[in-house]
């Protein structure tokens, strides 16, 4: 018992700083955004930092779901198809886990940069259509009405991300039960649906969750390749933490705030009704 | 040859052939997003429409050296460093209980190893702002010790994985021939999770190097890594050779290193 102790003392260290920073964050931004810490004056309770961001706050929260619903779903959906290009033999097979490697280790910056060259007004995707001489122009994919351009960014980079854990966890033992499958008779397709899909979704769960909350909380794909409005909250929040008037601090910690809560939101049910995701989740991380 | 023979042919190329359009295709959607930035970093010009630069040449990477490039990736990978010093033994620490099963609460653990995933990096930066400033930490520890939380969860779960496929018993072993409880960490288990440990530590230094927000916000705009530099010229220069260049450049190096531990990885698992 003493010696189990001992043992697991070890987490210590790392959970006094994951709590210590991600408690203090929360707090102060809850205090922040409520008037208790304020970056000059008197603290005094106050719901006015949440009065001036509430319009800004629900089409933000619009705006962020428009965003990472679905870049979850295309991510999860050709994440889902790359897995199972790399699961074939062969040489190709090799070029597309190599591919998704490049694609997984790009920041999400240069790769909002490079889309914002390929989809934006004067970008490749432009020129290849005057080039060809097509009569329609270019839509607005690039802070148009849509967020296009947002979506395919992290739907493209995150997809690599799905694949690779998705991966890790049905690969092994895989052509093992594809060949059972096959003696028993089933089709290609039902290859896929039969055996691939239920054995992969547990990970494909799992790192479509971790894609989601992260779509909640990007900031730099939106500010490069969003609208001006309405902002999703992480553009929200950090335009007003940046502002001139000391005021704005309280309206972006609401947003911050707010933002956290949406993650939390849905990531917290998912975790705790599904043991078996928090399972996955931590394999396919660590994968 | 038969007629049969003839048609099974027809049907194995149209096979082959639907395969490698259906690969090409998954290359062409991972690929194709990074080709503008390339283009660009080597164009001088490059006027609209034309679908290819009218003039090659490197003014975008003089331009980029000028604003300050080659510090900027000093301090990009001092930062991926000082992260992955601090996150990767941390980390260590927790897969090891968590690997070896040596806490009975494995899903609450889980849980708050899970927090650094789960709350926006942008609310985190902005909450421990107001505090860095009360408490006095200078501002680039503060940096360092938040990207190094937000490490935690990839170091503690890869290495969890490998302490997961190494015996408790490597060290007991190592013990009952004589070895000190260090020793036997240092000489048997350590190296038997080399692949672990170095896979965790390239996580966190990827952290450190791609992180954007948390070094804006808490840094102050002191701490100009290259992604800083690439935000600012992204948002704002209409400068595209100079903003690719800067692109190219923060961009080479993890995935250079991504690519080396995929290979090393392959490797590993072919032997």
């Amino acid at each position: 018992m003493t010696h189990a102790r001992e043992s697991s003392a070890g987490a210590l260290p790392g959970v006094v700083a994951i709590t210590a920073v991600s408690g203090t964050a929360m707090v102060a931004v809850l205090a922040t955004s409520l008037g208790l810490m304020p970056l000059y004056g008197e603290p005094a309770l106050t719901g006015e930092g949440w009065r001036a961001a509430a319009p800004d706050l629900l089409a933000g929260v619009a705006e962020t779901l428009r965003i990472a619903l679905p870049a979850t779903v295309l991510a999860a959906g050709i994440g889902l198809a790359l897995c199972a290009l790399m699961l074939r033999p062969g040489r190709s097979a090799v070029l597309v886990r190599a591919a998704c490697l490049v694609a997984l280790a790009v920041p999400h910056l240069v790769g909002a940069t490079s889309v914002g060259l390929l989809l934006g007004d004067g970008g490749l995707g432009a020129r290849l259509l005057s080039g060809v001489g097509a009569e329609a122009g270019w839509p607005a994919l690039v802070g148009g009405p849509l967020p296009v351009a947002t979506v395919l960014e992290l739907a493209w980079k995150e997809s690599a991300f799905v694949a690779l854990v998705v991966l890790a966890a049905v690969a092994p033992g895989h052509r093992e039960r594809v060949q059972v499958a096959a003696g028993l008779g089933a089709s290609p397709r039902q290859r896929v649906t039969r055996v691939l899909v239920p054995t992969a979704l547990p990970a494909l769960a799992a790192s479509s969750l971790v894609t989601l909350v992260y779509a909640v909380g990007s900031y730099e794909v939106a500010w490069l390749l969003g609208r001006a409005s309405p902002e999703p909250l992480p553009v929200l929040a950090y335009r007003l933490f940046g502002s001139i008037e000391l005021d704005d601090r309280a309206a972006a910690a609401a947003a911050a705030a707010t933002g956290s809560a949406l993650a939390l939101l849905l990531a917290v049910p998912a975790l705790v009704a599904l043991p078996r995701l928090r399972a996955a989740l931590a394999s396919g991380v660590g994968a | 040859m038969t007629t049969a023979a003839v048609v099974a042919g027809h049907t194995h190329r149209r096979r082959r052939w639907a395969a490698g359009a259906v690969g090409a295709l998954a290359l062409a959607w991972l690929l194709v997003p990074l080709l503008p930035v390339l283009v660009w970093a080597a164009a001088e010009r490059w006027p609209f429409p034309d679908v290819l630069p009218s003039a090659w040449g490197l003014v975008g990477w003089r331009e980029a050296v000028d604003a300050g490039l080659p510090a900027a990736l000093l301090r990009s990978a001092g930062l991926g460093l000082a992260v992955a010093a601090l996150a990767t033994p941390l980390g260590l620490m927790l897969g090891r209980v968590l690997g070896w099963g040596l806490v009975r609460r494995r899903g609450l653990l889980v849980t708050v190893l899970l927090l650094p995933l789960v709350l926006p990096a942008f609310a985190v930066a902005m909450g421990l702002d107001v505090v860095v400033l009360r408490v006095g930490v200078p501002d680039r520890l503060a940096v360092v010790l938040v990207l190094a939380t937000m490490a935690l969860p990839y170091t503690a779960l890869t290495t969890a994985a490998g302490f997961a496929r190494t015996s408790p018993d490597l060290a007991a072993q190592a013990r009952a021939l004589g070895a000190t409880p260090g020793r036997a960490r240092r000489q048997v288990v350590l190296p038997a999770l080399r692949g672990s440990i170095v896979v965790a530590a390239l996580l966190a230094f990827l952290v450190g190097w791609s992180d954007y927000v948390v070094t804006v916000l808490i840094g102050g705009g002191q701490l100009v890594t290259a992604p800083v530099l690439l935000g600012s010229a992204a948002a704002g220069s209409g400068n595209e050779p100079v903003t690719a260049a800067l692109a190219v450049a923060t961009l080479v190096p993890p995935v250079v290193l991504v690519l080396l531990a995929g290979a090393t990885g392959r490797g590993r698992r072919a032997r």
